[in-house]
C-alpha cells in the first residue's frame, strides 16, 4: 500500500499500474479491495475515467471497512466536480479511521469551498456562542449550547455556559435544565452528576441514590474521586455514608441496594465496589481502621482486583505507614505487570518509604533497555520520579544526591540558589552536565517559532507562548526549588565534617559549594 | 444489568492473578512448574473476567499415557461470590470446544475429591461420569480420595500400536468429514 502511495504522489503510475498487476495476479489477493481503488485512482489520473470508476467501486464494494477505499471514492467524486458526494465519502473514511490527518484535511478543504461552515469545526459553535454570551444575546448562546450538547453532552463546560444564557431563577427551574437533556440523552452521565453539586436535602439523597446505585452496578472505579468534591459539604458526606452503608447491609442479606420489591437483584461485583466504597470514604473521613476493615472485606470478596491494594496502600500511606503502604503496592504491581499507572505509583510509594534502589529497579521495567534506569528517566524529563527520588535522598541525609536530583529539574536551582545563601557558585561545575529541564524547555521554545508559523498551528503556538511565560510557575519546579532550598539551608546550619558520618560524594560537593 | 462474561489469555504479566485465584480457591497449592507450563498452554490455560474483574480460570494440559490421547483438567476454578452465575459453563465450553475442533483426543478427565458434590454435579451436567476412585490420591487435605471424571469422545476401542492408532484416528476423522454434507 505504501509502495501504490508513493507511486503515486510522485505521479510514476506506470509503476503504480505494475505493481497492480504484481498484486492482482496472485490468485489470493486478485479481488483485494484496497489494490483495486488504487488501481482505479491510477487509471484516472491517466484519463482512463470509466475504467477508473468500475475498478475504485469494485474495490469498495469488497472492502466497505476500509478507510482507504472509501478515501479513493471520494477523491475520484471530488475531481468529478461532486463534491457533495466526495463529502459523503470522506465522512464514511472518517468512521472507519477517525484522526487520519489527510482525510481531515481532504474534507476541510470540501467544506469550506461549499461553504459547509457548520460541519467546518466545532470550535466554530463554540466560539460562537462565547460571543454571544458576552453580547448578552442568551437565547441565541442558548440555542447555540443546546446544540453543542447534542453532538457531546459530557463536556462540563457546556452546562456551564447554558446555565449563564438560561439564567434559572430557582433550583427547581435549575434542575429542569438537566432533566430535559437526560431525557435525550438516558445514559449520559454528567446531566445526572452536576445536579448533585446544587441539590440538597431530601432532592439531593434521591438523586445521589440514583446515582450510586447505576455507578455501583457497572463497577466504576473513580467514583470516589467524581463525588470527593461534594464532601466539603457535611450533609452530603452523611447522607452519602448512610446510604451506601445501607445498600453493604442489605447486599449482604439480600443480593439488592435496597430491601425492596422493585429493587434489582445486584451482580456479584455491586457488593465488592461497595465495599472499595467505603473504604475509600472512610480513609477519606481518617478513620483508618474502618477504612481497613472494609477494604480487606473487599479483599476476601475479591482478592485478584489490583485496584483493592492500591487503595489498602493509600490508606496506610494517609496512617503513615509506609512500609506497609509500598508492600500494598508493590502486590498490586506484581499482579499486572504490565499496568504503567500501577507501576509508577509503587516506584513512588518506595521512594516514599526510603528505597531508592528498589523505585528505580521498578520503573526499569518500562525504561529503554540497556540504559540505567535513572539516566533513562532523566532523559525522558520525568520530573515528578526525580523530586520525590531527590526528597528521598534529602531524608536520608544524602544531600548531595538530593541536590543533585534538584539540579536535574533546574539548573538554575543550581546557578541561582547558592549565591542566595552566600554559597558561591562554585557548586555548578559538579552538575552542569545534568538535564536541566526547565531550562531546557524554555531553549526549545526558540525552534517552535518558525515551526508553529510554517505548520500554521496557530492556537496550539498561542498556548506554548502561554505555558513558557509562565514555566517556572510549574508544580514540580517549585517542589524542586523548594527541596534545594531545604537542603542549602541545612548545609548552612550543620556544616559537614569529615567525622559526621556523611558520605564521601556528599563531602565533595559540600566543600565546593562552601569553600 | 446484563453481567459480562469473558476469557483471556494468561500472560507473564497477569499470572500471578491466577495464582492468587488457585491459592483461594483450592486447597492444593501448585509449584512453580505447574505456572510456568501454564504460560505455554495456549487456549488450555485461561482467566475468566466477570464484569473485567478477574474471578475464575482453567488450566489444562494434553495428557498421552495409556496409548490415549486426553485432555486433562488440572485446575476450573472460580471465586466463591461468583459461583452459580455460568463462569464454569464459560470455560467448560471453551476447553470441549477445542477439544471438537481438535478432533484427535479421545477423553477429557479429571480429578475431584468425593465429597465436591457441587462439582461432581457440573461435571455431570456436561456428560463426565466417575469411571474410576482413587484412595490417597491427596497428600495434605481430607478426605485424601478423589473421583476420576471423565467424558469418552470416541467410541472405537484403542489399538495397541501407536503407529495404527494414528491411522486409525486418520481413517475416522475422514470418514467423518466425508458424510458431512
Amino acid at each position: 500500500m505504501y509502495i501504490f502511495q508513493k507511486c503515486y504522489e510522485h505521479k510514476q503510475y506506470k509503476n503504480g499500474l505494475k505493481f497492480a498487476k504484481q498484486i492482482l495476479s496472485n490468485p489470493k489477493f486478485h479481488e483485494h479491495g484496497e489494490t483495486l481503488v488504487m488501481k482505479g485512482l491510477i487509471l484516472n489520473c491517466l484519463g482512463r475515467k470509466e475504467e477508473a470508476y468500475e475498478h475504485v467501486k469494485r474495490g469498495l464494494r469488497n472492502d466497505l471497512q476500509s478507510h482507504v477505499c472509501w478515501h479513493v471514492y471520494g477523491l475520484l467524486q471530488r475531481s468529478d466536480k461532486n463534491y457533495d458526494e466526495a463529502i459523503t465519502c470522506y465522512k464514511n473514511a472518517l468512521k472507519r479511521d477517525r484522526d487520519n490527518i489527510q482525510i481531515l484535511r481532504d474534507l476541510s478543504l470540501l467544506q469550506i469551498q461549499m461553504r459547509d461552515l457548520e460541519g467546518y469545526r466545532c470550535s466554530v459553535l463554540e466560539a460562537k456562542g462565547e460571543l454571544f454570551l458576552a453580547l448578552g444575546r442568551t437565547s441565541d448562546a442558548a440555542k447555540i449550547y443546546r446544540e453543542l450538547l447534542q453532538r457531546n453532552p459530557e463536556n462540563r463546560s457546556y452546562y456551564g455556559a447554558l446555565e449563564k444564557a438560561l439564567q434559572p431563577s430557582t433550583v427547581d427551574e435549575r434542575l429542569r435544565i438537566y432533566q430535559e437533556i437526560r431525557e435525550k440523552f438516558p445514559k449520559a452521565i454528567l446531566p445526572q452528576r452536576i445536579p448533585l453539586d446544587f441539590l440538597s436535602g431530601k432532592q439531593f439523597e434521591q438523586a445521589v441514590d440514583a446515582y450510586l446505585q447505576v455507578s455501583l452496578t457497572k463497577g466504576v472505579p473513580p467514583l470516589f474521586v467524581d463525588l470527593k468534591p461534594l464532601f466539603k459539604d457535611k450533609e452530603k458526606v452523611q447522607a452519602i455514608e448512610r446510604l451506601v452503608m445501607g445498600y453493604c447491609d442489605s447486599l449482604k442479606q439480600t443480593g439488592k441496594f435496597h430491601d425492596t420489591e422493585d429493587s434489582p437483584v445486584q451482580p456479584a461485583s455491586s457488593l465488592l465496589w461497595v465495599y472499595y466504597f467505603l473504604a475509600q470514604l472512610f480513609d477519606y473521613l481518617s478513620q483508618s481502621t474502618k477504612a481497613l476493615h472494609y477494604i480487606d472485606a473487599a479483599i476476601e470478596h475479591t482478592p485478584t482486583l489490583i485496584e483493592l491494594f492500591v487503595v489498602k496502600g493509600k490508606i496506610y500511606k494517609h496512617a503513615r505507614d509506609l512500609t506497609s503502604a509500598y508492600k500494598c503496592l508493590e502486590e498490586a504491581q506484581g499482579l499486572d505487570t504490565a499496568d504503567r499507572y500501577v507501576n509508577s505509583k509503587c516506584a513512588k510509594y518506595m521512594l516514599r518509604a526510603g528505597l531508592i534502589k528498589e523505585a528505580e529497579e521498578i520503573c526499569s521495567k518500562f525504561t529503554r533497555e540497556g540504559v540505567p534506569a535513572m539516566e533513562n528517566l532523566n532523559e525522558m524529563q520525568c520530573m515528578w520520579f526525580q523530586n520525590e527520588c531527590a526528597q528521598a535522598y534529602r531524608k536520608l541525609a544524602k544531600y548531595g544526591e538530593a541536590l543533585k536530583k534538584c539540579h536535574e529539574i533546574d539548573r538554575v536551582l543550581l546557578q541561582i540558589l547558592p549565591s542566595c545563601f552566600n554559597i558561591g557558585g562554585l557548586v555548578k561545575e559538579c552538575y552542569i552536565s545534568f538535564g536541566q529541564h526547565f531550562s531546557e524547555i524554555l531553549e526549545d521554545q526558540f525552534d517552535f517559532h518558525t515551526y508553529c508559523l510554517r505548520k500554521l498551528t496557530l492556537r496550539s503556538y498561542v498556548g506554548l507562548l502561554r505555558l513558557e511565560d509562565v514555566l517556572r510557575s510549574h508544580e514540580f519546579y517549585f517542589r524542586a526549588a523548594r527541596c534545594a532550598i531545604e537542603v542549602y539551608l541545612h548545609l548552612h546550619d550543620h556544616p559537614l565534617t569529615e567525622e559526621n558520618g556523611i558520605d564521601r560524594i556528599d563531602l565533595v560537593v559540600y566543600k565546593r559549594a562552601f569553600a | 444489568m446484563r453481567v459480562k462474561i469473558e476469557l483471556g489469555d494468561v500472560t507473564p504479566h497477569n499470572i500471578k492473578q491466577l495464582k492468587r485465584l488457585n491459592q483461594v480457591v483450592f486447597p492444593v497449592s501448585y509449584n512453580d512448574k505447574f505456572y510456568k507450563d501454564v504460560l505455554e498452554a495456549g487456549e488450555l490455560a485461561k482467566l475468566a473476567y466477570y464484569n473485567d474483574i478477574v474471578v475464575g480460570a482453567v488450566c489444562c494440559r494434553i495428557d498421552t499415557s495409556e496409548n490415549q490421547r486426553k485432555l486433562y483438567i488440572m485446575t476450573l476454578g472460580c471465586l466463591a461470590p461468583y459461583r452459580r452465575q455460568g463462569i464454569g459453563t464459560k470455560m467448560l465450553e471453551h476447553i470441549m470446544n477445542f477439544v471438537q475442533k481438535d478432533g484427535n483426543f479421545d477423553n477429557i478427565f479429571l480429578h475431584v475429591q468425593v465429597n465436591n458434590e457441587s462439582a461432581i454435579e457440573f461435571y455431570k451436567k456436561f456428560g463426565f461420569e466417575i469411571v474410576e476412585t482413587k484412595e490417597h490420591y491427596y497428600k495434605r487435605i481430607e478426605p485424601a480420595d478423589a473421583h476420576v471424571l471423565q467424558k469418552n469422545l470416541k467410541k472405537s476401542a484403542e489399538p495397541v500400536h501407536e503407529d495404527v492408532r494414528k491411522k486409525n484416528r486418520n481413517e475416522r476423522v475422514n470418514g467423518v468429514k466425508e458424510s458431512e454434507p
